[in-house]
Formats: C-alpha cells, sequence, structure tokens
C-alpha cells in the first residue's frame, strides 16, 4: 500500500502536478478522503459515547463489574487507534505526533487496569496456629480473624488449617480458567437475573470440572492426614470459604459463599472444588458487582477445621447492631449447629445480656425450635432434624450467656470495635469460637411523622409484629419470592416477601426496596446483607405471607414494625439520602481513576497557540485535536484542488445557471455527456437542500444604498480590484457545487462576499456535519463586520455554533437527524442569497432591524413550514 | 460483497452468518485457521471476521498478520469475547480495520463490515487507475 501512496504523492503531491488532475483522479481522491473523514468521525463519535457511558455509570453509581471497565477502556482505545490511522490517511502523517500521546495515555490505563496483587508468600497449606490477621491476603478474612483469635486471643477454637489464596491461583492457572471466566463475563449482561444465574452455574460448572493440580491435592491430603493424627481420633471437618475481603469491616460477605459442614476427609477435594466454585455463586456475583469489589481482587481461601458437634450454637453481637447507644450483648441461640441461626430458617432464642456490674441476662426471648442441624456420622453431612420434647426449652441455659457475653466483651476490647461472633458448645460444655468479624451498627430511626401521616397509617395497617432487621420507611409493590426461580422476575423497587430469611436473597438486595419475612432471627446472613445494603426489614412478622399478596402496594415502617395499605411517603425533606455501595468501592475507584486519562477536556481553543498534538493529555483531547484537523483537511478539498471547468457540468434550472457541478461520486442519478446537466438529475441531498434555500424567495434586489455606502464600494473596488465583477482572480471562481449523494462543497461569490459550505448529511445522525464559512463584502471594515455578527446571531438562533473574527465567520453544526440537517441547509442557501450587499445598510438600524424581521420571516414561512420551529 | 467469520464456536458462527445472510451479505463460515485460509485462496473474500483467540496453533493475531501478508487488500475485523487491551492494540497496530468485543451489536457489525468492504473497493478502484495510467505512460 505504501508504494501506492507514493506514487499518488509523487504524482498529485506537489503543486506543479495538481492541475493535471483530471477528474477521474480527482474523484477516487474525494472517495478516498471521504471515506476516511467518515471512518474518522465514526470513530470520533464512538469515542465520544463511550466517554459519556463512563461519566453517566460514575455519576448514577449504579452496579457495574470489572468487565465493563475492562470492554469500556478496550473499545475507546480501539476508538481512538481507528480515529488516527485515519487522521494519518486524510493529513499523509501530517499529525503524527499524536502517537506517542496516544501511547502514553494507553499505557498508563493498562497499567491501571491490568494491576492485581502478587503473592509472595507460595504456601498451599498454613495451621491455624501459624496464622494471624495479618496474613488476610493469603488466607482470607474469616481464617485470619480465626488464627489471631487462638493465637493471640488465646480462646477456644477448634484446630485446623488453612487452604491458601496461592492455592486457589494455582488450581485456576494450571485449568486456564481465567480467561474463560472474564469472556462469559464480558457477554453477560449483569442486569438481567436470568442470565447472571445461568453464567453463575456455567462457572462454577467449569471449576468443578477442573482437575486440582497433583501437588496441591497431595498437600491438602497430607495436612489432614496430619491434623487427624493430632486430634487422636477419626475426624470430619468443616471446609469453610476464606475469600479475601470476605469478614472485613466495609464487606461481611455474609453468607455469600459456600461453607460445608461434617465433611468426611475422603470427601475433601470434592467439597475444596465446592468451595472454590462458590466464589461465582450467583449470591457472591451479585454481591460483588452491588458493591464495586473487583473479581480479580478476591481469591478463595478455604479453611478446613475440626467438627465440633454442637449442643447448641448461634451468633452474637456485642452491641445492638440496630442501635449504637445499646452496650447489651445480644446472643442468638439454636439447637444443634449454628448453621439454624445465620440460614435464617428457623426461630432461634434471643439473650440480651447487660454489661454492667454484675453482668444479667436483662431480657430473653425463648422461641418454638421445631428443627435443629445436627452432624449424621462421619460423613453424613448436617441435616435438619426434629428437636422434639427439647424444642420450647431454652437451647442455652443463663449461666452459658453469661459465660459467651464475657468471651464476647474480651473479643471486642481485643479488637477495640463491636463483633459479630459464631459460636458452638459441645455436648462437653465447651465453647467454641468458630468466625468473627466486625459487626457493623446503625442509629436508631427517628421518624418523626407528620400528623396527615400518622392518621393515614393508623387506618392503613395491615399487619404488624416481628423483628426489626434494618430500619426504614419504604413503599412498593409485593413480590414474593418462594425459590430461585422466582429471583430472576423480582422486579426494581418491589418488596420482597418471603417465608424464610434465606442468604440466597441477598442477591435481590439492590432492586428490593424492602423486605418482610415470617421467619428469621437480625443475625443471619440476609440480616447482615440487608443492614449494609440500608434495605428496611422486618423479619418474624407471623402469617404475613398469607395476608399480602403479589402486586399490592404497601408501605414498609420498621419503627412501628407496620405494613400498611397502600404508599405512605416521607416529606421529601425527611428522607435521609442513601450513599450507593459502589461509591468509593475498588471497581468504582478504578474506573474513576482510568477515567482521568480518558474524559477531562483541557484544548478547547483550536485558535489558541497550545493546540497542539504535544499538549494532548487525555483521550479526550486527541479526539478534540484529531476532529478538528479532519474537519480542515476534509473540508479544505474544495480549497486545495483545483477546479477544472472541463470536468464539470453547468446546473440547468429552467434555464442555464451561472452555477457549476461537479459530480465526485453518487451525486447524480445519471451520468450524462451533454455540457449542462438537469436538476431532477441532481441526487445529492445537501446539495438539493442548500438549494431549495437558495430558490425560495425570490431576491429583492440589492438594499437601497447611501451615499455613505456609494463611496466604500467604489474605493473596495479601487483598492481590491478583485472584487470587482469582471475581475478574474481567486476570488471570482465561479458559484461550484462539488457533490456525492451525501456530501456537498459548495463555494460562491454572489456580489463582494465569499462564502463556502461543506458538508455530509446521511443517514448516520452521527456524522452529518456542516460548516459554513462567509467573508468580505464591499462595505467598509466595521460594516462587513457588522454583517458577519448580523449573520452569526440568525444562525446562532437557528442552533449553529458561530465564531466570529474580524469580518471572518464560521458557523458548525453537527450531530443532528437528516431532516433536521436539510433544514438548517436551506436556511444557509436562503443566507447566503438575502445577506447579498448587506453590509452596505449596516450603519443603518432602521434598516437593520427591517432586514432581520423580514429574514426571520421569510424562515419561519418559507422554510421551516407553518410552525416555525426553530 | 463476500464476507467470512472465523470462530471455534460453531454455534455463534451459524447465527452470526444466518443473521448476516439475512442483511443479504454473502457471508461464510471457518471453525479452524486451515479452513480459513483454504475459504480465502479459494473464494475472492473481502473481509475477515476474526476470533482473536482460536484453539491450538496460532493466535488469532498471528493469523491476521499472515491474511494481511498473503492479501492485504482483504479488511480483517477482530471479534472476541477476550477483552485483552494489549491484544486489542496489538491487533489494530497490524492492520486490523476493527477490534469488537463480543456481545457485538449487529447493527454497529453491519455497518463496520460495509466501511470495511467500501475501504477494499477504494483501494481496488485505485490500483485499477494508476495500472491503467501507468499502460498510458508506457504507449507514450
Amino acid at each position: 500500500m505504501n508504494r501506492i501512496a507514493e506514487f499518488f504523492k509523487r504524482r498529485f503531491g506537489l503543486q506543479r502536478y495538481k492541475d493535471e488532475y483530471n477528474t477521474e483522479e480527482l474523484r477516487i481522491a474525494f472517495k478516498e478522503r471521504y471515506h476516511h473523514f467518515k471512518l474518522l468521525l465514526n470513530a470520533n463519535n464512538s469515542a465520544l459515547e463511550i466517554m459519556t457511558g463512563i461519566e453517566q455509570a460514575l455519576q448514577a453509581k449504579k452496579p457495574f463489574g470489572m468487565s465493563f471497565v475492562k470492554t469500556n477502556c478496550i473499545a475507546v482505545t480501539v476508538s481512538l487507534l481507528r480515529l488516527l490511522k485515519n487522521l494519518e490517511q486524510l493529513s499523509e502523517g501530517k499529525y503524527n505526533q499524536l502517537y506517542p500521546r496516544f501511547d502514553d495515555i494507553c499505557n498508563k490505563i493498562k497499567f491501571l487496569i491490568e494491576q492485581k496483587a502478587e503473592a509472595k508468600d507460595e504456601r498451599f497449606i498454613i495451621p491455624l496456629n501459624a496464622i494471624d490477621r495479618t496474613m488476610v491476603d493469603l488466607v482470607g478474612g474469616k481464617m485470619a480473624n480465626l488464627g489471631e483469635i487462638f493465637n493471640r486471643v488465646q480462646l477456644q477454637v477448634p484446630a485446623g488449617f488453612a487452604i491458601t489464596a496461592h492455592a486457589y491461583r494455582h488450581y485456576i492457572e494450571c485449568n486456564d480458567l481465567q480467561t474463560e471466566i472474564d469472556r462469559r463475563f464480558i457477554a453477560t449482561d449483569v442486569t438481567d437475573m436470568a442470565a447472571l444465574t445461568v453464567l453463575s452455574n456455567e462457572i462454577r460448572q467449569l471449576i468443578l470440572e477442573a482437575d486440582i493440580p497433583q501437588g496441591l491435592a497431595a498437600e491438602i491430603q497430607k495436612a489432614a492426614s496430619l491434623l487427624e493424627q493430632e486430634t487422636g481420633r477419626t475426624i470430619s471437618v468443616a471446609l469453610r470459604s476464606s475469600a479475601q475481603g470476605e469478614d472485613s469491616a466495609a464487606n461481611s460477605f455474609a453468607g455469600q459463599y459456600h461453607s460445608e459442614l461434617n465433611v468426611g476427609l475422603e470427601n475433601l477435594l470434592k467439597t475444596y472444588k465446592e468451595i472454590v466454585a462458590s466464589k461465582y455463586s450467583l449470591t457472591a456475583i451479585t454481591y460483588r458487582l452491588n458493591k464495586g469489589i473487583r473479581d480479580e481482587d478476591i481469591a478463595m481461601s478455604v479453611g478446613c477445621i475440626v467438627m465440633v458437634n454442637a449442643r447448641s450454637g448461634g451468633v452474637m453481637y456485642t452491641r445492638n447492631p440496630l442501635d449504637t447507644a445499646d452496650s447489651s450483648i445480644f446472643i442468638n441461640s439454636a439447637w444443634g449447629l449454628p448453621k439454624a441461626v445465620v440460614e435464617g430458617s428457623v426461630d432461634c432464642d434471643l439473650f440480651v445480656v447487660s454489661r454492667n456490674q454484675p453482668m444479667q441476662v436483662s431480657h430473653k426471648e425463648i422461641k418454638e425450635k421445631k428443627n435443629q442441624f445436627l452432624c449424621f456420622g462421619a460423613d453424613g453431612n448436617c441435616q435438619l432434624d426434629q428437636t422434639g420434647i427439647d424444642k420450647d426449652l431454652p437451647s442455652i441455659h443463663d449461666e452459658q450467656a453469661l459465660e459467651l457475653a464475657k468471651l464476647a466483651i474480651t473479643i471486642e476490647q481485643y479488637y477495640g470495635a463491636p463483633q459479630d461472633i459464631e459460636w458452638a458448645i459441645d455436648p462437653d460444655g465447651k465453647i467454641y469460637i468458630l468466625q468473627c468479624r466486625p459487626l457493623q451498627q446503625m442509629a436508631t430511626l427517628k421518624i418523626d411523622y407528620p400528623e396527615e401521616l400518622r392518621l393515614k397509617s393508623k387506618e392503613n395497617v395491615l399487619a404488624s409484629g416481628g423483628i426489626v432487621i434494618c430500619h426504614g420507611l419504604a413503599s412498593g409493590e409485593i413480590f414474593t419470592v418462594n425459590s430461585p426461580a422466582d429471583m430472576a422476575r423480582f422486579p426494581q423497587g418491589g418488596i420482597l416477601l418471603a417465608r424464610q430469611a434465606l442468604p440466597i436473597w441477598a442477591s435481590l438486595l439492590n432492586r428490593a426496596v424492602a423486605v418482610i419475612t415470617e421467619h428469621g432471627t437480625f443475625a443471619g446472613h440476609l440480616a447482615n446483607v440487608a443492614r449494609e445494603f440500608k434495605v428496611p426489614a422486618i423479619f418474624g412478622m407471623k402469617d404475613i405471607t398469607a395476608i399480602l399478596k403479589n402486586g399490592d402496594l404497601v408501605t414498609v415502617d420498621t419503627t412501628n414494625l407496620s405494613v400498611y395499605k397502600g404508599q405512605i411517603s416521607m416529606p421529601e425533606k425527611d428522607i435521609q439520602p442513601v450513599k450507593s455501595p459502589m461509591e468509593g468501592s475498588p471497581v468504582y475507584q478504578l474506573l474513576l481513576e482510568v477515567s482521568q486519562y480518558i474524559i477531562p477536556l483541557s484544548l478547547l481553543d483550536p485558535y489558541a497557540p497550545d493546540f497542539k498534538p504535544e499538549n494532548c493529555k487525555t483521550f479526550h483531547d486527541i479526539t478534540r485535536f484529531a476532529h478538528e484537523k479532519s474537519v480542515q483537511e476534509m473540508f479544505d478539498f474544495g480549497k486545495s484542488h483545483n477546479f477544472s471547468e472541463r470536468s464539470s457540468k453547468q446546473l440547468y434550472y429552467k434555464v442555464p445557471m451561472q452555477w457549476w457541478i461537479l459530480n465526485l461520486d453518487d451525486g447524480v442519478k445519471e451520468e450524462v455527456k451533454s455540457k449542462y446537466i438537469r436538476l431532477e438529475n441532481i441526487s445529492s441531498i445537501p446539495m438539493i437542500a442548500l438549494w431549495e434555500g437558495i430558490i425560495a424567495v425570490p431576491w429583492d434586489g440589492p438594499p437601497p444604498i447611501d451615499s455613505k455606502g456609494l463611496v466604500s464600494v467604489m474605493f473596495q473596488s479601487t483598492a481590491n480590484r478583485g472584487l470587482e465583477p469582471g475581475m478574474r482572480s481567486a476570488y471570482t471562481e465561479r458559484n461550484y457545487f462539488m457533490i456525492s449523494k451525501n456530501f456537498c462543497s459548495f463555494t460562491s461569490r454572489l456580489g463582494y462576499h465569499f462564502s463556502i459550505v461543506e458538508t455530509l448529511v446521511s443517514e448516520r445522525t452521527a456524522e452529518n456535519y456542516v460548516s459554513f464559512r462567509f467573508k468580505g463584502g464591499a462595505a467598509d471594515n466595521q460594516r462587513r463586520i457588522r454583517r458577519v455578527q448580523f449573520i452569526g446571531d440568525i444562525l446562532t438562533d437557528y442552533s449553529f455554533r458561530v465564531e466570529v473574527k474580524e469580518d471572518n465567520l464560521i458557523a458548525r453544526m453537527e450531530g443532528y437527524e437528516m431532516d433536521y440537517m436539510k433544514e438548517r441547509l436551506k436556511i444557509l442557501g436562503y443566507l447566503i442569497m438575502h445577506t447579498r450587499q448587506l453590509d452596505m445598510i449596516m450603519s443603518n438600524n432602521a434598516a437593520i432591524n427591517y432586514y432581520r424581521s423580514k429574514i426571520d420571516n421569510d424562515i419561519k414561512t418559507h422554510l421551516l413550514g407553518t410552525n416555525g420551529e426553530k | 460483497m463476500k464476507v467470512l467469520f472465523v470462530d471455534d464456536e460453531i454455534d455463534f458462527l451459524e447465527i452470526i452468518l444466518k443473521r448476516m445472510k439475512k442483511r443479504g451479505i454473502d457471508a461464510m463460515g471457518a471453525a479452524t485457521e486451515e479452513q480459513a485460509m483454504e475459504t480465502i485462496s479459494k473464494n475472492s473474500i473481502d473481509v475477515v471476521i476474526l476470533d482473536v483467540k482460536m484453539p491450538g496453533g496460532r493466535s488469532g493475531i498471528e493469523i491476521l498478520t499472515e491474511i494481511k501478508y498473503r492479501w492485504p487488500l482483504i479488511e480483517v475485523i477482530m471479534l472476541t469475547g477476550h477483552a485483552m487491551l494489549e491484544a486489542a492494540r496489538d491487533g489494530m497496530e497490524k492492520g486490523a480495520f476493527d477490534y469488537i468485543v463480543k456481545p457485538a451489536d449487529i447493527d454497529d457489525l453491519f455497518y463496520k463490515i460495509n466501511d470495511a468492504c467500501k475501504k477494499k473497493s477504494l483501494q481496488e478502484l485505485k490500483i485499477k487507475h494508476i495500472d491503467k495510467i501507468m499502460k498510458e505512460e508506457i504507449k507514450t
């Protein structure tokens, strides 16, 4: 291709060869230039659209994932490269200094989006007695905290080990899974719950089908055997997710990953895979998405700890999560394993212990606990079983509650912040700490109901009762969720109604405005996540699923533990704005940082001395510069290519006109041999529009000139011989159109002024463009300037961007639909005809007003149709 | 206008060929590099839509390089499910007409194929014209 370019350059690049352009060569040159220009505009528009999309994502703070960041960065980079390539072709490499700027910006973006945590520790297995909280990156939040409790706080924790983040990466890398996972993410619409469900299933299947590398498998089995030897009996273990970021202050990930209890050692490897695969459970994917957590930042470490055959278990909060002023310890307890409490599937007992000395149980609620989770055999997993005669008995006695409360205070004092602690008591009465993470507290919501609302709400109570999970007041339509299949249909802004407070419903918390359940405790996973997302929730509302049905419009009021009929809104001023969990999240932050190299525009003024390639700091600067230069290159076509009269045809409209036409491509319906071309034969959309404006209203002739104006014409004619109609010079080129179907370059010299219209009009709205330059006149400088200002004012009124420098006017418009562009071209055609010699009257205000009103009236009446809309 | 889609995902290939044919594009498919090269050799292909990641053998970028070397006038659009910034840059620098990340908007792809075809036909027109001039110059 270079040889061809060279040939053309040699042949046509030099001035002395320019006259030798024959029609065919001119057409080829035009077509090529036109094509590159269109491609450049297309690339420019794509780049700007992507920038808008990024800005909107940052402003709306709606959830987006890493695939959004990556695909947008790629798309904008590719658009920029397309832009630069076409500018290079259009300008013969005149602006190639843009490439180093592009490379520099691109490298900065690449560095940001591809950075990932490098693991320095390459151990696959670390025993619990060697773990502390500084090892979060290696063993995940859950195991790091457990290690700290065991080794530093020195409380009872089951023995175990962690399968590290390095082990996870090794597993994924050996099976080359990450590329495929990323690909599937990119192909999925993350706002579509059904598509996300399919994605989750597919990725988990990929992981489950992959083989654990031999070395890793051997180390896991060896560590388990060692654990069994140390314990001195046949053991089963609990395998628990311990991902990076899990159990942190900002993100609890409560219940979003999988844990498997009572696993026999023969099933260890199979279960390890299941826990790893749960990184891509539907709830985990949506949780990360809604909180802006990068997938690549999460390595799934797994904790393997000896199973405690719990007689009772539960979760305790070292403070009241719903009232920062309440320092009581809240213990939720059930028979059997604590799973019953955290899953929210059954009701459980509540013990509230006051810290004041002597510590005592200040409040307790003993519920009917029909079921309990128990371990069955060495590999019986754990199953829900009847509690029998124990169902109404307290699952712990008060002394145990006090003992637990003391442990809670010890842990809270160690960490210096409120904690959420999972515990179990074995048949010998020994208490084990199983998990510990920071507790998020919220202040009590004190809603000062206006009187009108208070009355209205009292009349409309549909149901009352239950416990507050997260404070708030929200209205919406009820949507009942019974199974995962219902989740795909959950509407934005709906109220989630369910019998059980299952962790899986957490996926819907970015769509639900409130949650109501019949069962569940405030210590369950769903409760934790509802508080994290600040979604008002009431759990334990008896028989509520029988009272409400889908589509009922209701209001949930947690302060009064009530559900009201209809929508009851608080006055706008009393509504607390909810901060989006995306804001400040790692994914959000990354997009924000990347956008600093993409969006800001510093090159504003194309006439400023710093409007140079080397001053482009962002992709936006490059597009601005390239667009400006491409327009110059493209629309200087008429200027830079000498017009050969032999290759043009004279326009025939009723009679032969003093207008010449050169068809550059597909501007005529049929090629004709005669020297005339009829208007009916023209297929150029912009030329026809211009022409309609030119002939729309007959010209009244020159304005009456006063003696001052006449003197001025005479003076200008003397000073500039080129202005005399009879003179042949660059100014006195004929009026001619260079056309294709969608392009028109129109150069005219009517009277004493000179104007050029260069325009592109097609169905591809984003590429549409018109530029209009107007210069000259016969009056003195001041009046010529006033005329261009006069024209500029009119064009501004019709949406043109206008720049006036001296007696030089440039007006532009781009990106409007075809019909709108055609209408504006008509206005230009009209103005070119009707502003002839108006410079003469520019010192006469009455005349100016007359012409302005006449022009406005003509445009409204003859060009814009009856309504005269601008 | 003849367009060849090269992708190892047979399902995708079937769907896209059907949709392109509906829009009047003479579209062909190849699931392997060998099939692609053979189809290009035997048909006058205008545009190739090429997956960046092909199973086994060479990468899409290497295949792009070979196509541009053997048939410089053919325009190649990279279409991929993998969002890799470096591959995108590399592909564009090695002469790809465009680089699109799946899922591609079908209208957008259609426009891009048209633009790529137009570019190719312009190049052909230019070469034909040079050829004509050279013959005339030799005559004189």
